[in-house]
Parts: structure tokens; C-alpha cells; sequence
């Protein structure tokens, strides 16, 4: 099922070109150019998430926004042109879900929406593929060649870290403080170990991997799809 | 533009205080000048009076009535003491005086009656007025004191003028803030009105340009040229975003949030999202830290990452992709150097060579208002960055160690 969105901006052109990257990406959008149209349609079907411009003819988007989750608790991002730190920290301080200046690239428009509603509506598979690996996260294990391996605790937190990253790099300083909730200092030959150990369970080859690549100064990332 | 008018606004103010001072001292001096015995108002003319007064042979005559008013009187005493010649001598002054009396009257009033006195060689006038119309005071002080007179004059002089100069200033400093103030909150303003009416437009230009580049049923050619626009719009974009923040930095209005940072985690990061967000694809990036701990700095992250990814982004912008870029960290006394360089051979600090290739505080004109901002994030934590021209461009950005004296 796809989502709805609405979209609350006094710009026709912003309108059209936000529904075009929205629908392209599979979302049904929905648009409003003044508070009483958004809060209308909202009352008549709420959205699954709106993206609210915070100057609107008719008043102001941060009004809006606490009258939009009177009717209906959703997710809401602030799509707006002031970027202040005040208009910025009011905004996330209401309770929006993020805050996103204009302009923006429609892909960091999706990564954010598409990262809000995983939050929300946490539709995460419980398995995964790596290649040959089949991870599930709901045992905590990974199968490779018909073997089922466990992974220890602090594999299975790295594991999810660098998979939620998407293929972006998790630098080592991250990855101590999900696996030690502290800072780097005196955990990186243990972080090492948990990496080599985590390559011996999900690469094919762990000395020459292609999934959990190392960043060298940086940290790592873990490639979901290697092309040949 | 700022200290020319506050130095003139106080110049101003130290002429009007020293005219005001030196009118008022005037005035005080004509006044006493005037109505003291230089004076010619209340006095009588005793010397004309006393030419006036002659001796005959068989007796004194006197022709000068009209130098003496009808309420004014006149006398002669010889060297006994007694009256020898008088003029509408009221009836309460005595006929003879011994030297005490003279003593006295030559210094205060005879019989209540102020009095001037001129010695002839027949004797001493006298010539008085009415009672309570002239007030005498003998006035008499050490020399010592008397020759230090100006000197306190001018020292007191030069108290009062200090005191009026610095008030002034106080004044003028706090008057100058306040419009300094509102023009930059008017200036700041007008930025970011045309910043935040810019922004709306640019996001539909970015955004048509990015979904064009991706659109997969379009020319190469055309995608080419959709990209270019998406380029430059992330340049506009990049632009008006420091150019609000160097307004708000240049005008104070910039809250600094700071917080601890370990310098090593911190560039660790921030090079991550740099690569992350796809900005340096083909630029390989090279990170070098020491094995010792660096020491932590205090600093505000947002400004902090907006300094670094202004130097990454200028590297990319400024070098074609192959370009390897490098950055690093070292302890340097009481300072944290964070540093970032692209271009040419890995170079090790070496100080002639760093003094010789140092650029201006701007990082060179030609990179506008992004290296314009690092310098002013740099400023506004205590410490300052340092550009560096030749084959490879470096800049330093040296910031305040926590601990560090």
C-alpha cells in the first residue's frame, strides 16, 4: 500500500515538483496551499505524513501542525525556507519529526521521508540478504552455504549499525558508541576483533570481503548489493 | 567606518566640554575682575579724589564734588590722627582716631561704613560709603601655595575634562552600539528576507534539475545539461546559505552552542557525511591523525562541520576528480590544529615553507564568501584558520585546546 502524503506549501511550483519526486518514488501525494485547505482535507482523510511549509498565507505551519495532530497523530516534516536555528529548533521542538530547508535534493527529501515512516510505521522485514547471506533479525542469525550461524550480541548491534546505514560509511567512532555507549579510546583492536569475526560469518571470502568494506581512517560500510 | 565616528562624536564632545570649561571660567574671571578694586562700579576714583584735594596756604579745597556721589563721603586726617578737612562726614564718624583704629578701618569699615584709604604726604583721605553697600574681605596666603595656584587650576581643569571626555564616551559608545545594532539587525534582516525569498524558487530549480538528471528517457545530452543546473543551484544554494551565516556571525547574532569535541571522531565524521552525501565521488580522501590522543576542543558543531565542509567542497570545487583530498588533526601547544589540503604532494608542516605560502585571512579573493565564513567560525571560537597557497592548498584551522593555556 502506498503512502499518502500532503503536501502544505503556497507554491504551486514547489507543489508539482514535490508530488512529481513523491509520486516517482511510489507515494500517493496530496496538495494544500493554505492551512483551512490542508486542515479540510486532513479532517476529511488524514494523510499517513504531511510536509508542512512553515509560511503559509493563511497563518503560520507551526500553528498548523498542532492542529493537524489534534485530528490525527502523524508523522509531519517541515519543508520550509527559513533556516534560523530558532525557526529550526521551534519546529523539532513542537514534535515534528524532522525539519528540512529549502532548498533540498529530492533524494534527501526521500532518505528523510522514507527514514520517518520506517520510524513510525516500522515495517522492517525481519530478514534480510547480503549476497549468498540470509540475515534474520529476529533469531539473531545469518545463513550462509545452508549453515546457520548465531551472531553474539555485540555482532548482531554492528550488523544492524552498518545495515541501517544503508551503504553509507559508519565511522569507528559510531560503531564504539553502539556497541560500548562510550567513546573510541581503547576499544579499536576490540572493534577489529568483532569485525573480523562478523566478516568470517557473512563474507565468502573474510580476507578479501565484499560486503563489510573498511574506509581506511574512517571507519566502515556495508555493501547490501555487489555488482559483479 | 565605526571608530572614525566614535572618534569623532568624542572629539566633538571634548571641544564642546573645553568651550563650555573655558567660557565659564572667563565669565567667573571678567566677573570678579570687574567687581573687585580693578572694577569701576562701585569704587571711588580716590586717587583723582585725593588730586582733587588741595591746600591753599590757609586752608584745604576741594574741587571734585562731582567725582564723589551724594551718599558718598570724604575725610583727611593728619598724622595725629585728627580731622583736618571733610566732606558730608556722617555724624556717627568720630573726629579722631589713634593708629589702632586706623589699623582697623584700613582693613575692615569704620564705623560700619566700608572705606578707601589713599596716604598723602599731609596725612591719609578717606572716603566711604554707605553702610552694607560694599562687602571687603582680606584675603591673604602663603606664596608657596599662591605659585601653585595653576597648578591645581589645570589639574582640576584637566579632572573635569577627563571626567566629561569619559562620560562621553560612555555614552557615545553605548549610543553608537545601539544604531550600530539596528543597522545590523536591519542589514541581517534584508539578508534574510532575500535569502528566505530565494530559497522556495531555488528548491523548485535544484529539484526539476535533479529529477531531469535522473530521468532515465532522457538524452545523455540533456541529462548533462540538467546536471549542470543542479549543480549550480547547489552552488547558489551553498552561497546563500554563508552568506546568511557570515551576516549573523558578522553581526554577533549568531548563537554559539558549544559542547566538548574530540577532534579525531569529530573530522572522522563529518569526512563520512562528506562522502556520504555523494559531494566527493572520484576524490579520494585521505584521513591523518596521530597515535597520541589529541586533546578535546570546546566548539560549537554546526559551525564547526559548516567550516570543514566548506573546506571539503572548495577542494572538490577547485580540483579535478582524481584530486586526492587530505585532512588531519595535530596538537600544536595550546591550540588544536584541524587541517584540510588538496592538491599537490602530501606536505609536512615545515615553517619557512608554511610562512612563505601563507595566503591572506580570507584564503585568497578568489574563493569568495565560503572561505571568508571559515575564518569567521574560526574567530568566533577564540582561534583563527591560516591559508596556504602553492601546488596544494591547505588551510588550518587553529582553535583553543581544552586545558590548553
Amino acid at each position: 500500500m502506498a503512502y499518502r502524503i500532503l503536501i502544505v506549501d503556497d507554491e504551486p511550483a514547489l507543489q508539482s515538483m514535490v508530488g512529481e519526486i513523491l509520486a516517482g518514488d511510489g507515494y500517493e501525494p496530496e496538495t494544500a496551499g493554505t492551512c483551512a485547505q490542508a486542515l479540510e482535507r486532513f479532517r476529511a482523510a488524514p494523510a499517513d505524513a504531511v510536509l508542512l511549509d512553515v509560511m503559509l498565507p493563511d497563518g503560520d505551519g507551526f500553528s498548523l501542525f498542532g492542529q493537524l495532530r489534534e485530528v490525527r497523530d502523524v508523522p509531519v516534516l517541515f519543508l520550509s525556507a527559513r533556516d534560523e536555528d530558532a525557526a529550526r529548533l521551534h519546529g523539532l521542538g513542537l514534535g515534528a519529526d524532522d525539519y528540512i530547508t529549502k532548498p533540498f535534493l529530492p533524494q534527501e527529501l526521500l532518505l528523510r521521508l522514507r527514514a520517518v515512516l520506517r520510524r513510525v510505521y516500522r515495517q522492517e522485514p525481519d530478514t534480510a540478504r547480503l549476497g549468498e547471506t540470509e540475515i534474520s533479525w529476529g533469531k539473531g542469525t545469518v545463513r550462509r552455504d545452508g549453515e546457520e550461524m548465531a551472531l553474539t550480541a555485540k555482532e548482531f548491534a554492528l550488523l544492524k549499525k552498518l545495515w541501517e546505514a544503508r551503504g553509507n560509511i559508519v565511522t569507528i567512532d559510531a560503531l564504539c558508541e553502539t556497541l560500548w555507549d562510550g567513546p573510541l579510546v581503547g576499544y579499536e583492536n576490540t572493534l577489529m576483533v568483532h569485525i573480523r569475526r562478523l566478516r568470517e560469518k557473512i563474507e565468502a571470502d573474510p580476507s578479501h570481503p565484499k560486503h563489510l568494506l573498511t574506509v581506511r581512517g574512517l571507519g566502515y560500510r556495508l555493501v547490501r548489493e555487489v555488482t559483479p | 567606518m565605526k571608530m572614525r565616528s566614535l572618534l569623532k562624536g568624542a572629539g566633538l564632545v571634548a571641544a564642546s566640554a573645553a568651550l563650555i570649561v573655558a567660557l565659564t571660567l572667563v565669565g567667573i574671571w571678567s566677573f570678579i575682575f570687574y567687581n573687585t578694586d580693578s572694577g569701576r562700579d562701585w569704587s571711588a576714583p580716590v586717587g583723582e579724589i585725593s588730586q582733587a584735594l588741595t591746600w591753599d596756604g590757609s586752608g584745604y579745597v576741594f574741587t571734585g564734588e562731582d567725582l564723589l556721589d551724594g551718599d558718598r563721603w570724604a575725610m583727611l586726617l593728619d598724622e595725629s590722627g585728627q580731622v583736618v578737612w571733610s566732606l558730608r562726614r556722617p555724624a556717627d564718624v568720630p573726629e579722631t582716631y589713634t593708629i589702632m583704629d586706623v589699623a582697623s578701618f584700613t582693613r575692615w569699615y569704620l564705623s560700619d561704613y566700608p572705606v578707601q584709604c589713599r596716604v598723602r604726604d599731609d596725612g591719609l583721605l578717606v572716603v566711604g560709603s554707605p553702610k552694607g553697600s560694599v562687602w571687603k574681605h582680606d584675603m591673604a596666603m602663603d606664596m608657596d601655595t599662591l605659585l601653585q595656584v595653576p597648578i591645581w587650576f589645570a589639574a582640576l581643569f584637566l579632572l573635569a575634562l577627563g571626567c566629561v571626555l569619559g562620560l562621553a564616551y560612555r555614552v557615545l559608545r553605548r549610543w553608537f552600539r545601539q544604531e550600530q545594532q539596528v543597522r545590523d539587525a536591519a542589514r541581517s534582516g534584508g539578508i534574510n528576507g532575500v535569502s528566505h525569498d530565494i530559497r522556495t524558487p531555488l528548491a523548485v530549480v535544484l529539484g526539476t534539475a535533479a529529477q531531469l538528471e535522473a530521468d532515465p528517457t532522457l538524452p545523455p545530452e540533456r541529462r548533462k545539461q540538467a546536471a549542470v543546473i543542479c549543480r549550480q543551484s547547489q552552488a547558489i544554494r551553498d552561497l546563500v546559505n554563508d552568506l546568511n551565516l557570515t551576516m549573523r556571525l558578522d553581526c554577533a547574532m549568531q548563537v554559539l552552542r558549544k559542547e566538548t569535541l574530540q577532534p579525531a571522531a569529530f573530522l572522522r565524521q563529518t569526512a563520512a557525511d562528506f562522502l556520504n552525501s555523494g559531494m566527493a565521488e572520484g576524490y579520494p580522501m585521505e584521513m591523518d591523525l596521530p597515535e597520541a590522543p589529541l586533546p578535546d576542543i570546546e566548539a560549537d558543531t554546526f559551525l564547526l562541520r559548516r567550516a570543514v565542509d566548506n573546506l571539503l567542497t572548495n577542494c572538490v570545487r577547485h580540483n579535478d576528480p582524481g584530486c586526492p583530498i587530505r585532512m588531519g588533526a595535530r596538537a600544536e601547544g595550546a591550540f588544536l590544529v584541524l587541517w584540510v589540503e588538496s592538491g599537490g604532494a602530501a606536505s609536512a608542516p615545515d615553517p619557512e615553507e608554511q610562512a612563505r605560502r601563507q595566503l591572506g585571512p580570507d584564503g585568497g579573493a578568489a574563493h569568495g564568501t565560503g572561505l571568508k565564513l571559515v575564518s569567521q567560525i574560526a574567530a568566533a571560537h577564540g582561534g583563527e584558520a591560516r591559508f596556504y597557497g602553492g601546488e596544494a592548498f591547505r588551510c588550518e584551522l587553529w582553535l583553543p585546546a581544552v586545558g590548553g593555556s
